[in-house]
């Protein structure tokens, strides 16, 4: 009997989507599916709308990560006007990207991933959250609450607001931040390192537990894209890299992005499927977010995230195509977060009341932002006419280079286990939360 | 969407989805949310808990004592769920600007949804297999030819507005639900020690005091210097005889004066400590309902019936009669300087110059949407030196909101255009001043 497993919706993830997974007679996977059920139409809609005013709409794409997404426009829009912005701007914008990946990666990491790690895959499902991994270590709890707290704060103070900002202007920032809050958040930040520091340790101490786990579960080959800035991690500013399933690196200027970057329109789910173009679809559907960030990167910006990408790469290789990877890859995107975060705030640049270029004039033209958003690259073409209204849109959103990527695993992983039995054999720890 | 069961209670509290933004800001609260999350038992939260659409559709109705319903009704799905969540719970709060108005992708509505379809499925940039592309509909829940606000679809209890709303305002809104407010207070009510009890009362001169209803132990300062009481310290265990005037009062709101209709909104917030601020918003009579539904051990539902029933009369009237909810627009709470040096001699766009930190914005010629936008944000755009948008809804609703904004800047700040000269100045109006309600506005249907 054909045997047709719904999972719905996926639980503990920004948007909205489910499973779909079909297994034929005589037991072999026939289809998985990653069905995402929504989509809002952001391209259409900004059409018709003054182009500074697109960072101010786009936000609301996703609430977990709205920085880039006010950001990534705006960029875009300077590309279209050929506006330069002044050097604090710059550096304020590095900050906030950075103090959004931070939040962002430690709500990933303890709220979203580790109810998996902490009570393990077996748990009842309804204690298997975050809440209940708060109630149970009260103490990582509150080290967790208070690393996102520091982190949307610091949002917060720079974009005025953490969820959907609206700091950011064409031509530059609105405003430097306080003396009075850069002075408040740097007596804070040696606190927070050391509060990444043990996030690394418990990292490192899931990764062992879970060895048999991150080496043989979802180990699946794909291309990646990630950005980089003269082959260093960048989260704000740089190239797009895509990398080959077995290592070689290809930079792209954003403009060639099309060159690149290619969107397949599949039948079962409203996220569209990208790939690698020239490698053709389906072989070239590709991966984004940490792990692709860390394959593409020759190093990290920072000591101690680049000593840590060091280790990941010696014990798990140059290109890594290991799933579980992920949560370890995040982690060393959050070291260097909050590294930046601290360089950034000792910067007199960052309260510099010179932050805005203050002669902007529309043009017609065309404009790519790209950033790298914490779940992927995350790129805007926009087309301006002479008076600066937008008359065209086109996004490629993070969340959405996933997509593929993700259906591509997961048939590898239902293979696994219904098919290979996989996770019989499999060595599990004994869970910290029982 | 969040479901969950508040122990108070004994029963249950829902939340849906869309940009996650919502959920993001009740998490905001952080160290605010330990005392609360252990105290909810969450019975449906995709964005944290891993219940399953099944386990919700399997709950008989009413189950669920409070749903929070958050994101816009793009999908036939979304629209699906909002009424599943309606059958299931018995209060449905409206959660966010998107539920409450559509926010931004109500801006779709300017056409065709096949147009956005085609634009997205068809015609980007960046698709590769344009022959056969076009609207996914394998397993797919295909798409509302409109957005409408929530209350449009299913019957709404209570709003929470913003974009996102703001985090203190969740969990007082949470703490309010969860019934730990308002508790009585006192067995008597304030008439027992009242200055004007033997002589002047005010009910008998026919000004509404709700004396009869509230808990003694004030200073009794409001009957001192000849004003009503408004209901400070809560409902309490037992009323005075003079309710019966009040009673009445009540029964007939639409003959009270102005003055007295205006203090209706101020006595619910003071008396059952609504929390008033960032748009917590009360529609319908939530305490018949309660009291309807039996939920037992609810502290409103243990006040005296007659109190019941005039806080229940006081909430359908205004929910019927939003004139007189005391609205207060973002220039109220803004600290910028109006009838400032600056003065609007053309309009500016936004990336034109940089705007002072003292003067209105629209005096320094920026377009900004405070005089038209309900208050309640705290004006955190402005902190960093960017003009409203408009996130929290409209101060009045179903009217040219571009015209509307001419006219209140023309009129009350120093501006030297005319308001026709100042509305052909705004090329893109709707994308000004409707950017989070168009979905709402009737004008535009």
């Amino acid at each position: 009997m054909v045997k047709e497993i719904e999972v719905e919706p996926v639980t503990r993830l920004e948007g909205h989507g489910g499973l779909r997974i079909v297994i034929d007679d005589n037991g072999k996977v026939k289809d998985a599916q990653f069905n995402i059920t929504s989509t809002r139409f952001f391209e259409k809609f900004c059409e018709g709308r003054y182009c500074e005013h697109v960072p101010r709409i786009t936000p609301r794409i996703c609430g977990i990560c709205p920085i880039p997404h006010h950001l990534t426009p705006t960029k875009a829009v300077e590309d279209a006007w050929g506006i330069k912005i002044p050097e604090p701007a710059y550096k304020l914008r590095q900050l906030l990207q950075n103090a959004k990946q931070y939040s962002s990666h430690v709500l990933h990491f303890y709220a979203l991933a580790a109810p998996d790690f902490l009570l393990g895959p077996f748990a009842d499902p309804a204690l298997r959250n975050v809440v209940h991994v708060i109630s149970k270590m009260p103490d990582v709890g509150a080290m967790a609450l208070k690393m996102m707290d520091f982190g949307q704060k610091l949002c917060a103070e720079i974009g005025g607001k953490s969820v959907h900002p609206i700091s950011a202007i064409v031509g530059g920032m609105k405003k430097p931040m306080d003396e009075d809050a850069r002075d408040r958040f740097l007596k804070q930040v040696d606190e927070q390192i050391e509060f990444t520091k043990k996030t690394v340790e418990i990292g490192l101490k899931v990764v062992e537990d879970y060895w048999d786990v991150v080496a043989n579960v979802g180990v699946v080959p794909t291309y990646y894209v990630g950005m980089t800035k003269n082959g260093v991690h960048d989260i704000y500013d740089g190239d797009i890299r895509i990398v080959t399933p077995d290592g070689k690196k290809i930079d792209y200027d954003v403009h060639d992005y099309l060159d690149a970057l290619g969107e397949h329109i599949p039948e079962h789910s409203y996220a569209t499927h990208m790939y690698y173009k020239p490698a053709g679809y389906p072989e070239g559907i590709y991966r984004a977010n940490c792990l692709a960030m860390t394959n593409a990167a020759d190093k990290m910006a920072t000591p101690l995230a680049d000593e840590a990408l060091k280790a990941m790469k010696a014990k798990i290789g140059e290109v890594s195509h290991h799933t579980f990877a992920y949560h370890w890859a995040r982690i060393i995107e959050t070291v260097e977060a909050i590294e930046l975060i601290k360089k950034y705030l000792e910067d007199p640049d960052i309260v510099n009341p010179d932050c805005k270029t203050l002669d902007v004039e529309p043009r017609e033209g065309v404009g790519v932002g790209v950033t790298e958003a914490p779940r992927g690259l995350l790129l805007y073409n926009i087309w301006s006419d002479a008076e600066g209204i937008c008359k065209k849109l086109n996004l490629l959103v993070a969340t959405n280079h996933n997509i593929a990527g993700i259906e591509k695993t997961l048939m590898h992983v239902a293979k696994q286990v219904f098919e290979d039995k996989a996770l019989d054999g499999l060595k599990l720890p004994d869970p910290w939360i029982k | 969407m969040l479901l969950c069961n508040a122990p108070i209670w004994q029963k249950q509290l829902v939340f849906p989805r869309n940009c996650w933004g919502c959920h993001q800001s009740l998490l905001n609260a952080h160290l605010g949310l330990l005392p609360i999350l252990p105290a909810l038992d969450i019975v449906y939260w995709p964005a944290v808990v891993d219940f399953k659409y099944d386990s919700l559709k399997a709950r008989p109705d009413g189950d669920i004592l409070v749903g929070f319903v958050e994101g816009s009704l793009r999908t036939n799905e979304d629209v699906e769920s909002a009424k599943l969540m309606r059958q299931k719970c018995q209060l449905i709060i409206s959660f966010g600007s998107c539920s409450c108005y559509g926010n931004v992708h109500g801006l779709a509505n300017i056409w065709d949804v096949q147009e956005a379809i085609n634009r997205k499925f068809k015609e980007a940039e960046s698709i590769t297999n344009k022959d056969t592309a076009g609207e996914p509909r394998a397993h797919m829940p295909g798409f509302a030819s409109k957005i409408v606000p929530l209350d449009e679809v299913i019957k709404v209890d209570a709003y929470i507005a913003g974009c996102p709303p703001k985090p203190e305002a969740i969990i007082s809104a949470v703490a309010f639900l969860l019934g730990q407010k308002p508790q009585p207070k006192a067995d008597l009510a304030f008439c027992n020690d009242c200055v004007l009890r033997e002589s002047g009362c005010l009910l008998e001169k026919g000004t509404l005091c709700f004396g009869p209803i509230t808990s003694i132990g004030c200073s009794l300062k409001c009957t001192s210097d000849g004003k009503p009481c408004v209901g400070c310290l809560g409902p309490s265990t037992t009323v005075d005889i003079r309710v019966n005037k009040l009673g009445e009062m009540v029964k007939n709101i639409d003959s009270l004066s102005s003055g007295d209709k205006k203090n209706l909104y101020e006595f619910l917030a003071l008396f059952l400590n609504v929390p008033l601020m960032a748009g917590f918003d009360l529609a319908g009579d939530i305490l018949k309902q309660i009291k309807h539904s039996g939920a037992p051990q609810t502290p409103l539902a243990d006040m005296p019936s007659d109190t019941i029933n005039i806080a229940s009369s006081i909430m359908t009237y205004l929910r019927d009669h939003r004139e007189f909810l005391e609205i207060s627009n973002v220039c109220d709470t803004c600290p910028r300087i109006i009838n400032s040096k600056s003065q609007m001699t053309r309009v500016k766009r936004d990336y034109e110059g940089l705007p002072n930190m003292e003067d209105c914005f629209i005096e320094q010629g920026y377009l900004c949407a405070g005089p038209i936008t309900k208050a309640g944000c705290g004006g955190m755009c402005i902190r960093v030196n960017s003009p409203c948008s408009g996130c929290f809804g409209q101060t009045e609703w179903n009217v040219d909101q571009a015209e509307r904004f001419a006219e209140i800047a023309t009129k009350g700040f120093n501006v030297a255009l005319s308001k026709d000269e100042l509305l052909s100045q705004i090329k893109d109006k709707i994308g000004f001043a409707e950017k989070f309600t168009l979905a709402a506005n009737k004008n535009y249907r």
